[in-house]
């Protein structure tokens, strides 16, 4: 991942995991399987950034954890939005949606 | 979940939490492994490629825990647990760290409890927040009469706040002091005059009897009544149950007791009272010289009593101002030219706005003079502190290289720093409670008897102990912080190979101890200097010649107005005063003066040189012949008064040579005449030298001599006695011969030079003071001089063997050590020189005539300190020669 990647993330990450688990309960991994995937690609996030970012959350209250079995049966913590977790996924992304429309519209701008 | 209950768990289930995370860490390692074996690679392969991808199990684990609710109280509990072990592990250090710093805060909070208790503190009453001292300051071309004070206010004018004020629920008047002669003309005690609404409205219940009645305080009824003291009815009438109802005498008044105040009540000023009487019993308890036709409670141009309110619940200070500011101004009307500022701050024992102006700035200044030490203080652990961040750099450097940030590291050493500031202040906070006694009475030891003054609580308030946290704060990350900031540095790399370098002469280290050590020597020499100004001045003032003679001379010093006397009864008194004493054995000469010398009493009134338009204000004062003789002041023009020029009002003055050369330059003043107010005309028969009657130090200006007339003979304060013998001596006869006269009278007797004491008392507080903190200052950087010195000459023990067994003489090698040890002391040495000469004008006013820049004072503590810090640095270095060359590169 290269430097403007790690910035870019710091800003974003929160709602990138919010959004990969609107779809459904994942483990770690599949969470950042699922941001590369649905970013195609372009991000991807290393055990350093997203385990402090899941715990984080969690104990912010968006996410919810438990213990159950993989898809090859192994032993995983699965994460899942709670209510605030689903009404600041919304927040968030109007937040970034109002940002990415400024700067688009900033560098449109001759 | 949310973050509360994050918080708990993390803190009180940590074991769990790390249990569950370990288990994830791991969960989520499988699941990238089986990925890669699923794509075809082999088991081992697979993990190793895992491990790599996932990168650091240890690292993500702690980034987990950075960001854990508690994380910070986490690690606070971690860094003081690992503070708290390195300081076992170094109890010399810790020990002297913390008792520097509990001697530099224990000082400080000591000298503001102090300041603490007489400025800030309110009142010790019952709901004393609301509580509030008024004063006033007149501005404008308005003629007053005062006593005791230009803040204060006339009795006509607190009528009006009274009567006009809607903002209190009760206004009390008090006259502050007022000294009250017991029936036996022995004792002298202080008490104050006050409304009858006094006691009411500071919400004072006396403990026995009554307060004041309201119709006690109209005027014309003499209402002889008085309220005594805790103090005064347990020594003086033994506690006495049926004391209520007894006569007490004060100033030849009889006064019935109707009550005691409880115990811990001394009135509402600074100088504790023992008595409380009505005000409208001014004029017979307060029948001072110079005020005899004074009008107490009719003239609205008299200043002399002081107002305290008791504001009505919920209104607040600028509330009550704006009140009083349109009564203000309504007064102000009646006079043309007048405006008058009201001032009306919380109740404090030291109200009035003069006095408490003068007290702010010398508080200021002995807060700064404390503060000084806890800053040599600092610097000198501050120092130490670098030491052993010398020692610790290669521990450091590995925490750093282990991926530990720089902020978490400084806020470990600084969390150590703070440890040593607590530990300090804890310790400095019972220092402080020790020594504050201790202060007060040295204090009070130096302050004439006469002046009685609270006994300062000795318990400290919260704004104490506030003040003493705040100092153990700044401390703590004063001398913390630099060598924390110091000790992190980013170059791990020198660091972790060798420590200092062979030849290293100044490095960034040496050169931050140097720029300590320099503060440290700058700030104890400003002390020094100081206290040497002090000390000379005060040396100066008791052994300058003052231009009069004091060996052999008494005074007898009465105020006859207060007793009640006549004109009549004054001449009487004084002439056979005088006879009984001149018929004692050993008495040579007796002498009436109003004022004797350096007595602190003065009367001006204002003369003008017949002939010239200029009128001045002079100082006077009225002799009887054989006043010049007695004092060996001599007559340089003219001659003394004549026995018949006193007796026959004959209008003849003598003055000083100063004053004839300032009035008649270059003429003959013989001959001439000085015109009073009135018109009347004098003529000048004599011309004394110059004498420090009036003020130590300096020769009194225009100052005029008249004879002490049949007409002045109540003025007589002071019969001046020649002994044959030593003064002291005969004190007990005098006063003896005295009493037998007037019973009842208050009679002092005493040597004439031991009125120096009271002109020289502010200035042995201040040198106590100084001397103290200076030679405390000087302590604690002989220390840190030896310290840092010993320190240089550890670490260059190799250095030093080989120049020893290249060929270098002991004394090169000395004088090498001594040479670089002195360096930042004798930089700092001339800062601290350069910023006393900057200060010291500050104080002029305590050196008695001795210069500001007193080159003995400057050159003598200079190189005093000089002297000492040579020592200091000298011990160690004096010791590296002794080191063997062979035994020294084996070293290391």
């Amino acid at each position: 991942m290269s430097e403007s990647q790690t910035n870019l993330l710091q800003g974003t990450l929160d709602l990138l995991i919010l959004k990969a688990l609107a779809l459904g309960e994942l483990h770690g991994l599949g969470i950042s399987r699922r941001i590369e995937q649905i970013t195609r690609g372009t991000f991807q996030v290393k055990p350093g950034s997203l385990f402090p970012a899941l715990h984080r959350m969690e104990e912010a209250g968006w996410l919810n954890s438990k213990w159950g079995e993989s898809e090859n049966n192994r032993r995983a913590k699965y994460y899942a939005l709670t209510k605030t977790g689903k009404k600041q996924l919304g927040a968030e992304q109007q937040q970034w949606e109002r940002i990415a429309l400024a700067i688009t519209t900033a560098l449109q701008t001759t | 979940m949310n973050r509360t209950a994050a918080f708990f768990r993390n803190l009180f289930r940590k074991d769990r939490v790390e249990h569950e995370l370990n288990d994830e860490v791991h969960a989520y390692l499988e699941a990238v492994t089986a990925e890669k074996i699923a794509a075809g690679l082999s088991p081992p392969e697979a993990r190793r490629q895992a491990l790599i991808e996932f990168g650091g199990a240890e690292q993500v684990k702690e980034e987990v825990r950075a960001v854990r609710a508690g994380a910070l109280l986490e690690q606070l509990v971690q860094d003081l647990r690992f503070g708290l072990r390195m300081l076992r592990k170094n109890p010399g250090f810790t020990v002297v760290a913390v008792l520097t710093i509990a001697l530099g805060i224990g000082a400080n909070s000591a000298i503001f409890s102090i300041f603490d208790d007489v400025m800030l503190r309110p009142l010790k009453l019952p709901d004393s927040a609301r509580l509030v001292d008024i004063y006033q300051t007149i501005h404008g071309n308005v003629s007053r009469n005062v006593r005791g004070g230009f803040n204060l206010l006339s009795y006509p004018e607190y009528l009006q706040y009274r009567d006009q004020s809607r903002v209190f629920e009760s206004l009390a008047a008090y006259m502050p002091e007022i000294g009250g002669v017991l029936a036996d003309g022995h004792d002298e005690i202080q008490g104050q005059l006050t409304t009858c609404n006094y006691f009411e409205t500071l919400e004072v219940k006396p403990q026995l009897g009554r307060g004041f009645l309201p119709e006690e305080c109209s005027i014309g009824k003499d209402a002889q009544v008085v309220v005594i003291s805790d103090s005064l009815w347990r020594n003086r009438y033994k506690a006495d149950p049926a004391i209520l109802g007894k006569m007490i005498r004060l100033n030849r008044t009889e006064l019935t007791i109707i009550g005691v105040a409880p115990a811990e009540f001394h009135g509402s000023s600074i100088v504790s009272a023992s008595f409380w009487a009505p005000i409208t019993m001014a004029p017979q308890l307060a029948k001072m010289a110079g005020w005899k036709g004074a009008d107490y409670l009719n003239d609205e141009n008299f200043s002399w009593v002081a107002i305290i309110g008791r504001l009505k619940n919920g209104i607040s200070l600028p509330q009550a101002r704006a009140d009083l500011n349109v009564i203000a101004a309504r007064i102000d009307q009646h006079t043309a030219g007048r405006s008058t500022d009201i001032s009306a701050e919380s109740a404090t024992l030291f109200g009035r706005p003069d006095m408490r102006k003068v007290a702010l700035s010398v508080g200021a200044v002995v807060l700064i003079a404390v503060g000084l030490i806890l800053m040599i203080a600092c610097a000198n652990i501050a120092n130490l502190m670098l030491a052993r961040a010398a020692e610790r750099s290669r521990e450091i450097a590995v925490r750093l290289t282990m991926g530990a940030s720089r902020g978490r590291i400084v806020r470990q050493l600084l969390t150590e720093s703070l440890l040593i500031a607590f530990f300090g202040g804890v310790l400095g906070l019972i220092v402080s409670a020790w020594s504050e006694p201790a202060l007060t009475k040295l204090v009070l030891a130096r302050i004439p008897d006469h002046v009685v003054f609270y006994n300062v609580s000795s318990l400290p308030d919260l704004r104490v102990i506030a003040y003493a946290l705040a100092l153990t704060a700044i401390t703590g990350i004063a001398f913390g912080l630099l060598p924390a900031l110091q000790a992190t540095r980013p170059d791990l790399d020198s660091n972790l190979k060798q420590e200092g370098t062979l030849w290293a002469r100044s490095n960034t280290r040496g050169r931050m101890r140097g720029a300590l050590l320099g503060t440290q020597v700058a700030l104890c020499m400003v002390l020094l200097i100081a206290a040497g100004l002090l000390l000379r001045g005060l040396y100066h003032a008791q052994s300058v010649d003052p231009g009069f003679e004091m060996e052999h001379v008494a005074t007898v010093n009465f105020l006859l107005e207060r007793e009640g006397y006549t004109l009549q009864r004054a001449a009487t008194f004084n002439h056979d005063l005088a006879e009984r004493l001149r018929a004692l054995g050993g008495v040579e000469a007796v002498v009436e003066a109003a004022n004797a010398p350096l007595a602190n009493s003065n009367e001006f009134s204002a003369f003008k040189v017949a002939g010239q338009t200029e009128s001045r204000q002079m100082e006077m004062n009225y002799v009887g012949p054989g006043f010049f003789s007695m004092l060996n002041i001599p007559l340089v023009r003219g001659r003394d008064f004549s026995a018949a020029e006193v007796s026959g009002d004959a209008r003849v003055v003598i003055l000083t040579e100063s004053t004839a050369r300032r009035l008649v330059p270059g003429q003959d003043p013989l001959g001439k005449q000085l015109k009073n107010w009135r018109g009347d005309a004098f003529e000048i028969i004599g011309v004394a030298k110059d004498a420090q009657i009036a003020d130590i130090g300096k020769a009194s200006d225009l100052y005029l001599f008249f004879p002490a007339w049949p007409k002045r003979q109540l003025d007589v304060k002071s019969l001046l006695v020649r002994t044959s013998g030593p003064a002291i001596n005969l004190v007990a006869s005098i006063k003896a011969a005295a009493t037998t006269l007037d019973p009842q009278m208050k009679i002092d007797v005493s040597p004439l030079h031991e009125n120096i004491t009271q002109w020289v008392a502010p200035a042995r507080i201040c040198v106590a003071l100084a001397s103290i903190l200076g030679l405390l200052g000087l302590l604690l950087a002989s220390i840190g001089i030896y310290g840092t010195s010993a320190y240089a000459v550890a670490r260059r023990v190799r250095e030093i063997g080989i120049r020893m067994a290249l060929g270098a003489q002991a004394g090169d090698v000395k004088a090498l050590i001594l040479r670089q040890g002195m360096r930042p002391v004798v930089i700092g040495a001339f800062i601290g020189i350069a910023l006393c000469a900057a200060v010291s004008r500050l104080f002029t006013l305590l050196l008695f005539g001795i210069s500001p820049l007193d080159v003995v004072s400057f050159v003598s503590v200079a190189s005093f300190l000089l002297g000492v810090a040579a020592l200091a640095s000298y011990i160690p270095a004096r010791r590296a020669v002794r080191v063997d060359p062979m035994l020294a590169l084996r070293h290391e």
